[in-house]
């Protein structure tokens, strides 16, 4: 009996690492593939006809341009439109947090071709009411090749599950009603909080937000080609046709900055998530309010080193 | 010091919102929440309900006795059951069935191996690299994978040595490339639920005689079952709706996936009249995922109930 005590948890611990080295295999292996295809012919030979290939036709830079300024606009109207709501939700509103929670939990599961679906039904229609009337003008407007609004506006939607979960934890660890009671008995309005008391203290769910959406926003596929706005990635498959070397190139170049992305998302929500910053306390010197210095304290924490 | 006039919203809000200012003191702080909320409301609505709306006002629009009109009918929903459509469905169901189980049993192991190995390295590293890969289902992929085993990959005559009949772009094909982003799935849900299973369990079955296997059948598997069956679920929804990677690796031709079907009459529907049926299409979709949502739900609440997570 004790042999098969001390014995077994070596054993097991031995066939733990199997599945995990034939997982990391399994990783690795369409990554490298990919990274050697673009540089390496056949024969062996290295070539940088993939990198050339891509930069000759100058055709990538459209699409890339559209993808940055999707993206960055993706992220921004995220933060900016998604705190406020939770803020409002667990200060004022508490009942319709679940409301809010559903409806932000819904696009993870609706899958995007759905959306597309829907959203293409609504700007056929909105296009049938013939030229010239409001509806064809918003109908261009929002598929413009320059600015597809309608693109950020669904990009938004999908990064709102992960974005909102996480905006929502990070938002539960404050003493929120303390934060707005001292800062407007200080005189702040509700602009005034939001941007330099609550968003410093959750530095981390926004970092996350912000690399998140710009992430997912960049590497989107279905959504843009449903509705033929060549953004990157549909680029990148139109041009596997002509220049495949070089559409594996872009795509693993397209792949590490996705990845990065998620990364420096990921880090940048746990290495931030907890803590309280300090700068905020600036905006709140002495008061008298216990509350207020408690608060104040809290952050303070963080300042004052041994 | 004098006090700073309340910013905008806040003097908007009671005027706005038409609150009685000697109502209830609720009915006043609730104001500023409504201008809070207001910006992402208008978003939700704009670019997911009145979609979804739309998306089911238009499948269930039939054309009428006379050309030209509309009328409401559910003939939309029943072309479903012919041609490629059923065709679509069949593979879709099976292809999800398919993908989510070989997720669950080999992302399951990796869970249980990840937790037993009880590593900083490989905790910190998946942490970081399973919620990377879980939302990596596009294009690139699908290209990674034609140059690893497509028809002239480097691996190919690897796999094909131990399964003759395989081929990228086929069912086979697309359940291995699915893998890539369902185990982490499967990692990322259930990892938690494997973590909690306390070593005071193990230790009283082996203190009542029971082996590794005693405790697993007994202890571990049932109180571990609603999470790994939540999982499986989520992973089928998934896959069910993936439709960038397939696209790339199939196109619109060669085997029949309901996200493929969708686009496919999308984006011919102005000349074959189509669009009702995508429609339809999405909103069978819609419903699945809803269901899934709900039986997750459900099967979460359970498992919160035994292990606290």
């Amino acid at each position: 009996m004790a042999e098969h005590l001390n014995s077994s948890p070596r054993m097991k611990r031995f066939l733990a690492w199997l599945p995990l080295a034939a997982l990391a295999i399994f990783i690795l292996t369409p990554l490298l593939s990919s990274l050697i295809y673009s540089f390496f012919r056949a024969d062996g030979s290295f070539t940088t006809s993939g990198l050339t290939g891509l930069a000759d036709s100058g055709k990538i830079v459209a699409p890339l341009m559209r993808s940055l300024v999707v993206s960055v606009l993706a992220a921004v109207i995220l933060v900016v439109t998604l705190v406020p709501a939770v803020v409002a939700v667990h200060l004022w509103a508490p009942r319709l947090r679940s409301v809010l929670s559903i409806l932000c939990t819904l696009p993870l599961v609706v899958p995007a071709i759905a959306i597309v679906a829907g959203l293409s039904a609504v700007l056929r229609s909105l296009a049938a009411q013939g030229r010239g009337s409001l509806g064809m003008q918003l109908n261009t407007m929002l598929q413009s090749q320059d600015l597809p609004l309608v693109l950020v506006g669904t990009y938004v939607i999908l990064c709102l599950p992960f974005t909102f979960r996480s905006i929502d934890a990070g938002l539960s660890t404050l003493p929120l009603r303390t934060l707005f009671e001292s800062s407007s008995i200080l005189g702040a309005g509700l602009g005034t909080t939001l941007r330099r008391v609550i968003i410093p203290n959750i530095r981390g769910p926004v970092m996350f937000s912000v690399f998140f959406t710009f992430a997912l926003s960049i590497a989107e596929y279905t959504v843009a080609a449903t509705l033929s706005i060549n953004t990157l990635p549909v680029f990148l498959n139109t041009l596997s046709s002509t220049n495949f070397r070089g559409s594996i190139t872009l795509s693993v170049l397209l792949n590490l900055t996705t990845w990065l992305l998620l990364a420096a998302a990921t880090v940048s929500a746990s290495r931030f998530g907890h803590r309280p910053s300090a700068v905020s306390e600036h905006d709140e010197p002495e008061a008298d309010e216990p509350a207020v210095s408690q608060a104040a304290g809290a952050f303070r924490k963080d300042d004052e080193t041994p | 010091m004098t006090s700073v006039p309340q910013s905008s919203p806040r003097t908007a809000g009671p005027a706005g919102a038409g609150s009685a200012p000697a109502g209830p003191r609720r009915r006043r702080a609730l104001s500023p929440a409504w201008t809070a909320l207001a910006p992402i409301a208008v978003i939700i609505v704009l670019f997911f309900v009145i979609p979804i709306g739309g998306m089911v006002a238009t499948s269930l629009l039939v054309p009428g006795s006379e050309p030209g009109t509309k009328t409401f009918g559910l003939d939309n929903f029943t072309a479903l059951g012919s041609g490629s459509r059923s065709m679509a469905l069949g593979n879709s169901l099976l292809l999800s069935f398919t993908a989510a189980t070989v997720a669950a049993i080999f992302g399951g192991l990796c869970a249980w191996a990840i937790s037993t190995v009880k590593s900083k390295i490989v905790d910190s590293i998946t942490a970081v690299i399973s919620s990377v890969l879980a939302n990596d289902g596009g294009v690139p992929l699908a290209f990674s994978f034609i140059v690893a085993v497509g028809n002239t990959g480097y691996f190919t005559a690897l796999i094909t040595a131990v399964d003759s009949t395989f081929t990228l772009y086929s069912v086979k094909g697309l359940i291995l490339m699915y893998q890539y982003f369902l185990i982490p799935t499967m990692i990322l849900l259930t990892l938690p639920s494997f973590v909690s299973l306390r070593q005071q369990w193990r230790e009283a079955n082996t203190s009542l005689g029971g082996t590794s296997l005693t405790f697993w059948r007994r202890v571990g598997l049932p109180v571990i079952t609603p999470a790994l069956l939540g999982a499986w679920l989520l992973m089928f929804g998934s896959a069910f709706g993936t439709h960038a990677s397939a696209a790339v690796l199939i196109g619109t031709g060669g085997f029949p996936l309901i996200p493929l079907e969708i686009a496919g009459q999308l984006a011919g529907s102005a000349a074959t009249g189509g669009e009702g049926v995508a429609m339809a299409l999405g909103v069978t979709t819609g419903a699945i995922a809803v269901i899934v949502l709900i039986a997750y739900n459900a099967l979460m609440k359970r498992s919160a109930k035994w292990l606290n997570t």
